[in-house]
């Protein structure tokens, strides 16, 4: 039979994510770094949990049209400036404004783009 | 322009930091943990899996140059840079370095050495500096969480729960979790995840919070518009079953539950066509971040909370009758 090979193979990913987990990020932690070390400064770290509390997925992912997908965004900083992305929120009235670079940039340096979160997460969204 | 400091200080951390970090064994780490363990882990559509030093001796006999070749540019399943085109060329051969010592096939063997000499020799010290560690376990716990006690005695080899991470050492305070930078200040201002917590339903992987429960019992409030606080959201209640071969139940998919915090566009045309059973969904997309894994084990609960979505028994009396 098929499915037990397929559900022992599911089973055995998730124990291999689960045992290989370190203590590390929350689960939905995003690392935006695809220019900010170029750039001179430390990665993002932007925290789903932290956000999906104040503020339902559609509110970014459809009306600020954040792509569901990490690093598919090209977010420029005079773009924040300019009252994009982020700085929809971050501008002062909605949430603290764009002067607060470490709240932002406060990632490990050398983290690669990309959701992170210990088990659970197998990759990049595909599709 | 009184932030000038603060960029400059920003600046000259960069380029301290900057240069010390690509040969980082971690961030290989890293990467195959975010991006390539999805099928290197389970060896799903073939991937030879880590660990497995049998299968990995033998690619590494083409040597590593062809190896990262292969993971750059993509080869039979495996997408070009395991899918996320975000990676670099230097992440790429961190990655595969790390995963060739994971395999235990990095080891300067004869056969691996002699075939391409020229072509390994570029990535030899770091497989080294990976193979003297003492276990994979051992290792990931000393380079991704500082907050274990640095002497891990020979009394610690032996605790009894292993593997299993204590209820403690789970959603970790910023400064302790490994990405965020514990020498920058604001990161000491952040909210640490179990404060955030308090009080929420617990549910059993992810955030290790019910959202579900949280949001049906007015614990948070998120907004369904950026500005206006009092907008509701557009909430279908429409179940859509569908049937599953074999003995799990059946997976019931419940518009409900997602049109409280989604709206129609995130998932209809992209990712699902509206149409009940117009799509051919598989357990291994959805391991892989596709279909229902596109938010299913990144920032909704996790794949491994089966009855969640396989939540409906199947009508079959013999088979169940052991069951409590
Ligand atoms: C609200 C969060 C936020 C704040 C506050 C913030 N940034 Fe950024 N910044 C980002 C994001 C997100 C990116 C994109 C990162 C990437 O993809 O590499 C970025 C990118 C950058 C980049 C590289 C891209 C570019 O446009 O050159 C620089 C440099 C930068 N930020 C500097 C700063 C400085 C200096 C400050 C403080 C004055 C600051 N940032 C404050 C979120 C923030
Ligand atoms: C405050 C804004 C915000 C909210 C609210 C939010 N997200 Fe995100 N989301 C982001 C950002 C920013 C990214 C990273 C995009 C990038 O890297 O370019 C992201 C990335 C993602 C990704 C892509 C991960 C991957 O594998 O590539 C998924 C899936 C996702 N979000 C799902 C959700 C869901 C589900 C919710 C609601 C529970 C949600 N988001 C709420 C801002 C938000
Ligand atoms: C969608 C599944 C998938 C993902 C994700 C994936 N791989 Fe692979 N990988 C495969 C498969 C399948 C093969 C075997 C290909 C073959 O030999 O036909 C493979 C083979 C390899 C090989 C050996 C290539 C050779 O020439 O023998 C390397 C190295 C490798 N992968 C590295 C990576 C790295 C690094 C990542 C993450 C950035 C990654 N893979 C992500 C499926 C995947
Ligand atoms: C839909 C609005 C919205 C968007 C878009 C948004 N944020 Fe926020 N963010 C908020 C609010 C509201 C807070 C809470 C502010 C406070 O505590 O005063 C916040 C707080 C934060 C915090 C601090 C969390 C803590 O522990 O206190 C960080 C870091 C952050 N945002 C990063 C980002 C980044 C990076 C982006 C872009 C990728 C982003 N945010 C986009 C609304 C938003
Ligand atoms: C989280 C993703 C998601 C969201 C958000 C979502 N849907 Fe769906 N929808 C699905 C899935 C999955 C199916 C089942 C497709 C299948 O069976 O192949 C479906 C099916 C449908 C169908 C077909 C039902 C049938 O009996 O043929 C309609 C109509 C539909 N959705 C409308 C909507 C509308 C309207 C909204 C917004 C209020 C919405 N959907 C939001 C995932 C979603
Ligand atoms: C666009 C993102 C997205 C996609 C795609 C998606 N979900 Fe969800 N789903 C969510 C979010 C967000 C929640 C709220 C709970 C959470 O975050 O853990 C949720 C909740 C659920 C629940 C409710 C659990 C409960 O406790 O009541 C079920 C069941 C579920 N999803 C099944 C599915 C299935 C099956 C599919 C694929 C057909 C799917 N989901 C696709 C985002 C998504
Ligand atoms: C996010 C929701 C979700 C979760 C969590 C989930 N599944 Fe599934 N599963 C599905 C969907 C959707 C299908 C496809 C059903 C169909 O054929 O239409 C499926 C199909 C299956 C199948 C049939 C074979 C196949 O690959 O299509 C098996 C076996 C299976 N799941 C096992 C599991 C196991 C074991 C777990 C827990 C480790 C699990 N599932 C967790 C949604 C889920």
């Amino acid at each position: 039979m098929r499915p037990p090979v397929l559900l022992l193979t599911t089973l055995l990913g998730i124990l291999l994510a689960l045992s290989g987990a370190p203590a590390g990020a929350e689960y939905g932690d995003v690392v935006l770094n695809k220019r900010a070390e170029k750039e001179g400064v430390r990665p993002v770290v932007f925290p789903h949990w932290f956000h999906r509390i104040r503020f339902r997925c559609k509110v970014c992912h459809n009306e600020l049209e954040f792509k569901m997908r990490a690093g598919a965004n090209d977010v420029l900083m005079a773009d924040i400036l300019d009252g994009k992305f982020c700085g929809m929120c971050h501008n002062g009235r909605i949430a603290w404004g764009p002067e607060n670079c470490d709240l932002c940039h406060s990632g490990k340096p050398g983290l690669p783009t990309g959701i992170l979160g210990g088990h659970g997460t197998s990759g990049p969204g595909r599709w | 322009m009184k932030t000038n400091p603060i960029i400059l200080a920003g600046i000259i951390f960069g380029v301290l930091t900057g240069s010390a970090m690509t040969a980082e064994p971690s961030r290989g780490k890293a990467v195959y943990e975010s991006n390539c363990i999805a099928c290197h882990g389970t060896g799903v559509a073939g991937a030879p899996k880590v660990g497995d030093s049998g299968r990995w001796s033998v690619r590494i006999k083409s040597g590593m140059a062809a190896l990262y070749a292969s993971a750059i540019k993509g080869k039979s399943a495996m997408p070009p840079k395991g899918g996320n085109p975000a990676l670099s060329d230097d992440d790429i051969r961190a990655t595969v370095d790390y995963m060739v010592a994971q395999s235990g096939a990095g080891k300067p063997s004869p056969a691996a050495s002699t075939a391409k000499p020229a072509a390994a020799k570029g990535a030899a010290p770091v497989e080294k500096a990976e193979i003297s560690r003492p276990d994979p376990v051992g290792a990931a716990v000393t380079t991704a969480a500082p907050l274990v006690p640095p002497a891990m005695a020979a009394s610690e080899v032996n605790r009894f729960n292993r593997l299993l991470m204590p209820v403690g050492r789970r959603h970790p305070p910023p400064a302790e979790d490994g990405i965020h930078d514990p020498s920058n200040d604001a990161t000491h201002v952040l909210q640490p995840p179990l404060d955030a917590y308090t009080g929420f339903p617990p549910g059993p992987a992810g955030n290790g919070v019910d959202w579900v429960k949280t949001l049906e019992q007015g614990k948070i409030k998120p907004r369904y518009d950026r500005k206006d606080p009092n907008a509701a959201p557009v909430v279908m209640d429409l179940n859509i079953v569908r049937e599953v071969k074999g003995s799990m139940p059946d997976v019931v998919y419940p518009h409900k539950q997602h049109t409280e915090w989604l709206d129609c566009s995130n998932c209809h045309p992209a990712i699902f066509i509206p149409q009940k059973g117009a799509n051919q969904i598989s357990m291994a997309q959805i391991l892989l971040g596709q279909k229902c894994g596109v938010c299913h084990g990144k920032v909704a609960f996790p794949v491994s909370e089966c009855r969640l979505c396989h939540s409906k028994k199947k009508p079959m009396g013999v088979a169940q009758t052991g069951k409590n």
